[in-house]
């Protein structure tokens, strides 16, 4: 499920960043409206509460509109994109470090996803779950949502991030046993 | 006490192994972990539709700013076509006035050509009072074909080809660059960058490196 990189839409990327960059600034609005969306769902996970989330993807937006210019790719405009709102997290998370404000995910974005068997050990897995999430190192935070939150595969995350597929899996695991050490509640 | 996963449990959750694959003591272990990844929320986010309209207002502002249209237009990479009809005799005429010209500016006193410090990566020597060649090395045995895009070509990947030294499995070329700072990447295979190992590299603000050569009248400066 290659969630992250994709076109929707009548014209394509290139097409669109083309006219932007031809003077049709109005046409940035089919970009915002394509991947307003489309990467929510990471930001707020990275993040772990959807306003902060929300600044972040307006944030990224205005800052690749200011630099289209520099987009060298723009028939690959969405992973350029996604690489701006991934280093707005980081920065964002460092911020909140350095501020020694943790991460918490106690607002309306984790609010019980819809069971339809409205089983509450199960909305309290998944509760527990994102609590827990806030306590991997950001980079862990990374792999284990675009993996198993995105639907990724390693070779596909490789490409987004530029890390190499072993040093994923190594993310990748410590996070396994770090959660498991966290959840031991919920197991 | 070990809190850990099993490394065969670990392969599960990657989606390399099934649970029937497991060994049968390691079942129960493997059932928990899928009940502890399976609970990561896929709910799809909806940001409010107020970002649209947010961005929208930022992105006009920015956009009707003098000193932002200055700078979009200057950096703006565009094709730019010229046709010319000439009589053939015109272009040898032009040729050797060139020529002239080009003789004339090297036998100047103190443009004669150096042979400056340099690194690895580069290689410089004087082109004209403005600029130097500047020579490009990378060492990609495995590359079908290799480019060098940066600043002083709008990063545009074909505009200048590396070609193989013989077999060697070292890609080269030399191009005159303007006095200054620029920054550049190899292309290997028309897709992917590649930062010039001998050379400093700075962020280009998006999580990736470019390399940074600094061109004096003095040569390079790595």
């Amino acid at each position: 499920m290659g969630v992250l990189l994709g076109l929707e839409g009548e014209a394509t990327d290139a097409e669109v960043v083309g006219a932007v960059l031809a003077g049709d600034v109005e046409r940035y609005a089919v970009l915002v409206r394509r991947y307003r969306d489309r990467y929510a769902r990471y930001a707020s996970r990275m993040l772990g509460s959807r306003d902060v989330a929300e600044d972040a993807v307006q944030d990224a937006l205005v800052r690749a509109f200011d630099r289209l210019a520099d987009c060298r790719e723009p028939d690959k405009f969405a992973g350029w994109l996604f690489l701006i709102l991934r280093n707005r997290c980081y920065a964002e998370q460092r911020r909140r470090q350095r501020q020694e404000r943790p991460l918490d995910s106690s607002d309306e974005l984790f609010a019980a996803p819809d069971r339809p068997d409205g089983e509450y050990e199960q909305v309290e897995r998944a509760h527990a779950l994102e609590r827990a999430l806030q306590h991997l190192t950001p980079e862990q935070r990374e792999v284990f949502v675009l993996k198993h939150t995105e639907g990724l595969a390693y070779e596909e995350i490789a490409g987004v991030t530029g890390a190499t597929v072993a040093s994923l899996k190594m993310r990748m695991h410590r996070a396994y046993d770090r959660l498991r050490e966290l959840m031991k509640e919920h197991r | 006490m070990k809190t850990g996963y099993h490394p065969l449990v670990k392969r599960l959750l990657d989606g390399e192994l099934t649970l029937a694959g497991l060994p049968p003591e390691l079942r129960a272990e493997g059932e928990e972990a899928l009940r502890l990844v399976g609970a990561a929320d896929r709910t799809p986010v909806a940001l409010s539709a107020a970002v649209e309209e947010r961005v929208m207002a930022v992105v006009r502002r920015h956009a009707a700013s003098p000193v932002n249209r200055a700078w979009r237009w200057l950096n703006t990479p565009r094709d730019v076509e010229v046709r010319l009809r000439v009589r053939p005799w015109t272009l040898w005429a032009g040729a050797l006035a060139a020529a002239a010209g080009l003789a004339l500016l090297l036998g100047r006193p103190g443009a004669t050509p150096v042979t400056p410090e340099r690194g690895p990566g580069t290689q410089a020597r004087l082109a004209t009072r403005d600029s130097m060649l500047v020579r490009f090395v990378l060492y990609a045995p495995s590359a079908r074909r290799v480019a060098v895009a940066g600043t002083f070509n709008q990063w545009d990947r074909s505009a200048a080809p590396l070609v193989p030294a013989g077999t060697s499995g070292v890609w080269t070329t030399t191009l005159a660059l303007p006095i200054g700072q620029h920054q550049y990447a190899f292309v290997v295979d028309g897709a992917r960058w590649v930062v010039d190992p001998a050379a400093p590299a700075v962020d280009d603000g998006f999580g990736r490196r470019n390399s940074v050569v600094a061109v004096t009248a003095q040569g390079t400066h790595l």
